[in-house]
């Protein structure tokens, strides 16, 4: 399985990354409805990925959005105590997705590549995908008489070229690495064990909802950037879960048609037997009357 | 005054065929044939309502779901629609295949009352289910699309299928009905299919309407815990059959208001008592689910603060489970169940129990997630008043038209 | 029979010809074939992949590649904005912001507060597809001219009467130094001076103050730097802020005009100062930047109103020309001849060359000579050969009799932001060494390559930006000088006027308030990266 590690460390914020993802995918820019880039950066329709600015105190907790920049012009003093990060957002390409789990039509499948791709000639548009996904990355064209679901198809179509994704291949200070997942991984263990406690000790994406292609390093914690996390600090959070959500509704698909089938033998056998004893109860009702009259 | 003026006169074509009768200033029946429907001024709303619905149908088609037809977004995908027609609407229609269970499968005599207009109510319910999915989906010109790719790993997947073939199903057993007053000739035909129709009817809903609580095994740590379970299937399935004894007293009751037709009181009052019995079950594992998950105390908070708006989910939660599981049952096993107003009062708080309970998963148990309160437009109310009135107005003609009340003329 | 049928058809519903037995056939064939597609479980293609990428990103794996991504911008940068539809990642901005300005890529990761930008603008230049540009103030000139209440003053840079010519299709290097004036009052503008005014009383005071750091009398270190250049005093705040008392503390040009106007001018004419509108007309992008610096408000200090700022809108050459095109003004009908208002418009030979690299250091040493000795700098002085062209680093040395004792001076003109750490990692060691001597007297930076000529805010040329028209507008702003008769800035009788009336003398205790200024250290915003 492929898969990206973000060094979010890297990240200056520049959008290259977003702009390429426009290009490759042909997406509109509507900027007016949802910004690419920013403190309200989020993904939509047309925004397949987004870089997030994440304004910090320098003792890591995030601001609130409004919090801005005091001192424009000179940067001085004012905003001194603030830090800044910038959070590169796509779907991660879970290993075991739940939109896959999710879609009754086959219009999302993971590739040979791990990418998890979307057939809109087969989709239904009911947007339970949207619903299933952990990370809130499937979106719809609201706009649109005629829509599509939308989200980050991690370039397939480059992938298969042997090319890296798109946003990968422009960024100008390499904070997305492209290759094997397993690999990766173990280069991310050996930054944060080098880093001598630069960065935090967790690689997001190992173990969140059974391991997703795109993982993340961070000298933050992940959930003062946003991100959702197995053991959230703060107390209205739900956590994310560990296990691939496809875990529940796995075994549930595995056993209703069996159980069906088993309650359909067992109801042919209620109505059997109960049918019996109807018939013989209306035997005596019908031959009681006559002896009573 | 009125009632010496409101004489009925009857207008009659050439033919025969189309007549009109003024029952008053205020009322007429409209007949074709031998079919008559009676227009108030009720029903007269009912039918603006289902055209305003029927028309904002077609506008939507048009345009797309975007405002100002639907306040769906990209953090609220599923809405008034969805909470209406596929959970609700199809859990209300669930009594059905529970009182086929009990009257065709184990031959309870007493409560055939039911039998009938429950599945009318039922197929009507699924009818206007499908018709409400193809309007809420996007690309509803691929709606045919599962039956060629089969995600079957999908819950949704097992409900579509379901619910085709249950609906064809129930076509069926309404062709038993239909088939005694029209084409006489095939009635033999579905009398002979009878009870493999009726196996089929009670084995592929339960199937479903478990599997409509599975769809949202996937929400896991986006639905609210007081919702969210890994039993949630059981909880459809449980809820589904406890709903159809509720529905089926309410039915009773329009039946004796509207038409003066008295349901027996030991059939209501047995029928209603399985419901309370099926309650109980849900309620003590409801509760428990509640109590393994940590999930108590947020309900003990709403308790404390009932009238604070800190926490909304557990109030409305709590108000869920009181009013609509545990209020009920103690109607039903209460001297009061023995009466006709103790058993429409545990079919309004039985019925409105379950119906809360799917919006409040499909809508309110999303608010924490989405992060603010979604509220449907009044586009989406409309479609869905319409939609609720095409089914009431669809079974109160079939009731005046068909033998759906009384029991069967000649059965078995 | 069924012809008859046909006719009434078409004559009924002209607009709908009937359905022929060959079209229905045609179409039922497309819906059948598309059903049988559908039922066989053709899934067709996934969405996205539609568009295109540069090439240089179209490599298997992640290869090195020179010119990737693009500059970052932060949305609140006073100087450029980027317009993200129109970008296509060609990596030029990122390339010239690395190589030319040293800016991009030259400190560490991860950032702290701030986006690192110097705001010099050669990214707008580089930039093919036009989608870097300047932050677009034309509305707010506009406004301003607009209101009657206000009177509305420019004051143009020596570098946009050779620039401005390109966009009205003249050749590089010419100077429409009329015109512009012309077109200005055709605008609106209600007064119009020039801005080599105060490049003269920059170098007055900049060279009192060189002369003061030689002679002791001021206690500063030396080499003393140029501080004119506001793309370069921020990147000396951010990278160098250990030199910034190096820094000369003469404002630039346009520091030092828009005061003159809302205290000497106002007087004079009689206006209400708050209800001035100061317009720079500017080669620069940073000049934006400079003027919105918190600090940038020593009139409004001086006035007890620290609202009023020194200059309220600085637009550069480009967005002169198009606010031209936009109101109409027909350039060929702009009177040539067309003189700036009086007061604060002569200008000397001095003045004139700050546009072009080297042009400030050959006017200041003129004065800085006068000042030391008391007279008139030589002929060599007049045409300092050693410090004029594109090179990267320049340097010169001449003698001096200073307090009586033949002095080597020692100079080095900088140009491009890039070749300024060179120079820079030298003084610093130096001063880490602890020399006595300095290795320079007086550094001249300039952000851009080639001066002001070729600043952020001028005519776009040829991709990339091409030596023969930086030589071309070096060229006429050297003419210039050559063609005067006044090429000595302190000789010029609207300095020595100013001086005389308002004043007092170069670096007295009000020039020091109104002309002079302070730096702030930034390196807290960002961590340079060390030399490898």
């Amino acid at each position: 399985m492929k898969g990206v590690l973000v060094d979010l460390t890297k990240c200056i914020g520049c959008g290259s990354c977003s702009v390429a993802c426009k290009l490759y995918n042909d997406n509109k820019w509507v900027e007016d409805r949802a910004e690419t880039g920013g403190p309200r950066a989020q993904l939509c329709d047309a925004n397949w990925t987004v870089v997030r600015q994440v304004k910090l105190d320098k003792d890591l907790n995030a601001l609130p959005l409004s919090e801005k920049k005091v001192d424009a012009v000179s940067g001085a003093t004012d905003s001194s105590n603030q830090v800044w990060r910038f959070v590169k957002t796509q779907c991660f390409h879970c290993a075991e997705p739940a939109c896959v789990a999710s879609c009754f039509a086959k219009a999302l499948q993971k590739d040979e590549n791990g990418a998890t791709v979307y057939y809109p000639n087969s989709c239904v548009g009911c947007r339970y995908c949207m619903l299933a996904c952990p990370f809130h990355t499937p979106k719809f064209e609201w706009e649109k008489p005629l829509p599509r679901i939308t989200k980050c198809m991690f370039c397939s179509g480059r992938l298969k070229k042997g090319e890296s994704p798109a946003c990968v291949s422009v960024c100008p200070t390499n904070v997305m690495k492209y290759g094997d997942r397993d690999e990766l991984l173990q280069e991310a263990k050996q930054i944060i064990a080098k880093s001598s406690g630069r960065y935090v000790e967790h690689v997001y994406g190992e173990e969140e909802v059974g391991g997703t292609a795109w993982i993340y390093i961070s000298d933050v914690p992940f959930e003062q950037l946003g991100f959702r996390v197995m053991e959230p600090k703060n107390p209205n959070s739900y956590p994310l879960p560990r296990k691939a959500l496809p875990h529940w509704t796995e075994p549930y698909m595995h056993w209703t048609p069996i159980l069906g089938g088993i309650w359909g033998v067992v109801l042919a056998g209620l109505y059997i037997i109960t049918r019996r004893n109807k018939v013989a109860a209306e035997k005596n009702a019908s031959s009681q009357p006559a002896a009573n009259g | 005054m009125f009632t010496d003026m409101t004489v009925p006169q009857t207008y009659k074509t050439e033919s025969g065929l189309f007549h009109l009768t003024l029952n008053s200033y205020l009322s007429f029946t409209v007949g074709f044939h031998d079919w008559t429907f009676r227009i108030t001024p009720l029903r007269l709303l009912m039918l603006l309502t289902a055209a305003a619905a029927g028309c904002i149908m077609l506008v939507r088609f048009v345009v797309g779901l975007h405002p100002p037809i639907t306040n769906l977004n990209d953090e609220y995908p599923w809405g008034l629609w969805k909470g209406w027609a596929v959970f609700a609407g199809v859990a209300l229609a669930g009594g059905g295949y529970g009182t086929a269970f009990l009257v065709h499968i184990l031959h309870i005599k007493k409560l055939e009352p039911f039998a009938r207009r429950t599945l009318l109510t039922s197929l009507l319910g699924y009818i206007l289910l499908l018709l409400g999915l193809f309007l809420e989906i996007g690309r509803w010109w691929n709606f045919w699309r599962p039956f060629v790719d089969w995600g079957h790993a999908s819950p949704l997947f097992e409900v579509f299928w379901c619910v085709t073939i249950y609906t064809i199903i129930q076509c069926l057993e309404l062709a038993e009905i239909i088939t005694e007053k029209v084409f006489k000739f095939l009635h033999c035909i579905f009398t002979f299919i009878f009870p493999a129709v009726v196996i089929c009817g009670v084995m592929v809903p339960s199937m479903h309407q478990s599997t409509l609580g599975a769809i949202y095994l996937l929400m896991e740590g986006r639905l609210t815990p007081l919702w969210w379970s890994p039993i949630i299937f059981l909880f459809f399935l449980l809820s589904s059959l406890m709903v159809g004894p509720a529905m089926a007293m309410l039915e009773s009751a329009i039946a004796y208001f509207t038409y003066g037709h008295k349901t027996p009181l030991p059939s209501m009052r047995l029928l209603a008592r399985i419901g309370g019995g099926i309650m109980l079950v849900y309620l003590v594992l409801r509760l428990g689910d509640l109590y393994l998950r940590g999930q108590i105390p947020v309900l003990a908070d709403a308790a404390q603060h009932l009238f604070t708006p800190d926490n909304i989910e557990g109030q409305i939660c709590l108000g869920e489970i009181a009013l609509g599981v545990l209020l009920p049952i103690l109607i039903v096993f209460s001297p009061l169940g023995s009466t006709y107003i103790g058993l429409v009062l545990f079919g309004i708080f039985g019925t409105a129990g379950v119906f809360i309970n799917r919006m409040d998963v499909v809508v309110v148990g999303m608010v924490h997630d989405s992060g603010y309160w979604y509220f449907p437009t009044v586009m989406e109310w409309i479609v869905c008043f319409g939609f609720a009135s095409i089914g009431l107005l669809a079974y109160l003609f079939l009731v005046e038209n068909f033998n759906i009340l009384n029991e069967p003329e000649h059965h078995g | 029979m069924t012809q008859n049928i046909d006719v009434v058809l078409s004559d009924t519903k002209p607009t709908l010809p009937p359905l022929s037995r060959r079209n229905f056939l045609q179409l039922a064939g497309l819906a059948g074939t598309a059903g049988a597609a559908a039922l066989t479980g053709c899934h067709g293609k996934t969405a996205g992949g539609t568009g295109w990428m540069p090439d240089q990103y179209n490599d298997a794996g992640t290869f090195p590649v020179h010119s990737r991504g693009r500059v970052p911008i932060d949305v609140i940068n006073p100087s450029i904005c980027r317009d993200d539809r129109k970008c296509i990642l060609c990596g030029q901005c990122a390339d010239v912001c690395n190589n030319a300005e040293a800016v991009m890529g030259h400190y560490e990761l991860p950032l702290i507060n701030d986006i690192p930008c110097v705001h010099c603008g050669q990214c707008t230049l580089w930039c093919p597809s036009g989608a870097i540009t300047e932050v677009d103030d034309t509305d707010k000139v506009q406004s301003a001219i607009d209101n009657p209440d206000l009177t509305v003053i420019a004051h143009t840079a020596p570098s946009t009467r050779i620039g401005l010519g390109e966009e009205f299709g003249l050749p590089p290097g010419t100077n429409v130094e009329g015109k512009q004036v012309a077109a200005l009052k055709a605008l609106g503008f209600d007064t119009v001076f020039d801005t080599n005014f105060t490049a003269d009383l920059t170098i007055t005071e900049e060279a009192t103050e060189l002369v003061h750091r030689i002679t002791g009398e001021k206690k500063a270190p030396l080499p003393q730097f140029t501080s004119c250049c506001p793309g370069w005093v921020k990147f000396c705040e951010y990278f160098y802020a250990d030199l910034i008392a190096n820094l000369s503390s003469a404002k630039s040009p346009i520091g030092m005009i828009g005061p003159m106007i809302k205290t000497y001018y106002a007087e004079k004419a009689k206006l209400d100062p708050k209800k001035i509108v100061v317009v720079g007309v500017m080669p620069c992008t940073a000049k934006k930047y400079e003027a919105a610096r918190p600090e940038m408000n020593s009139v409004g200090r001086y006035l007890k109103d620290p609202s009023i700022r020194d200059n309220d809108v600085i637009i550069t050459t480009r967005e002169l020309a198009r606010f031209i095109k936009k109101r109409n003004v027909d350039w060929e009908k702009l009177d040539p001849k067309t003189l700036y208002d009086k007061l604060l418009s002569a200008y000397s030979g001095g003045g004139a060359i700050f546009g072009a690299t080297g042009g400030v250091m050959e006017a200041a040493v003129r004065s800085a000579y006068f000042y030391i000795t008391k007279q008139n700098p030589p002929k060599e002085f007049l045409n300092m050969q050693p410090i004029r062209g594109l090179n990267g680093v320049k340097e010169d040395k001449f003698k001096l009799p200073v307090a009586g004792k033949e002095t080597e001076v020692r100079i080095a003109v900088v140009t491009g932001l890039a070749n300024a750490h060179v120079v820079l990692d030298q003084v610093r060691e130096d001063v880490k060494s602890g020399t006595k001597e300095p290795r320079w007297h007086f550094i001249e930076f300039m952000a851009c390559p080639g001066g002001c000529i070729a600043g952020g805010g001028q005519p776009k040329t040829s991709l990339p930006p091409s030596d023969s028209v930086r030589k071309a507008r070096t060229g006429a702003i050297y003419s210039i000088d050559e063609r005067m008769t006044l090429r000595l800035c302190h000789e010029n009788p609207e300095i020595v006027a100013i001086y005389k009336d308002f004043l007092g003398e170069p670096c007295s205790e009000k020039s020091e308030e109104l002309l002079h200024t302070t730096y702030f250290d930034k390196s807290n915003l960002l961590v340079a990266k060390k030399k490898a």
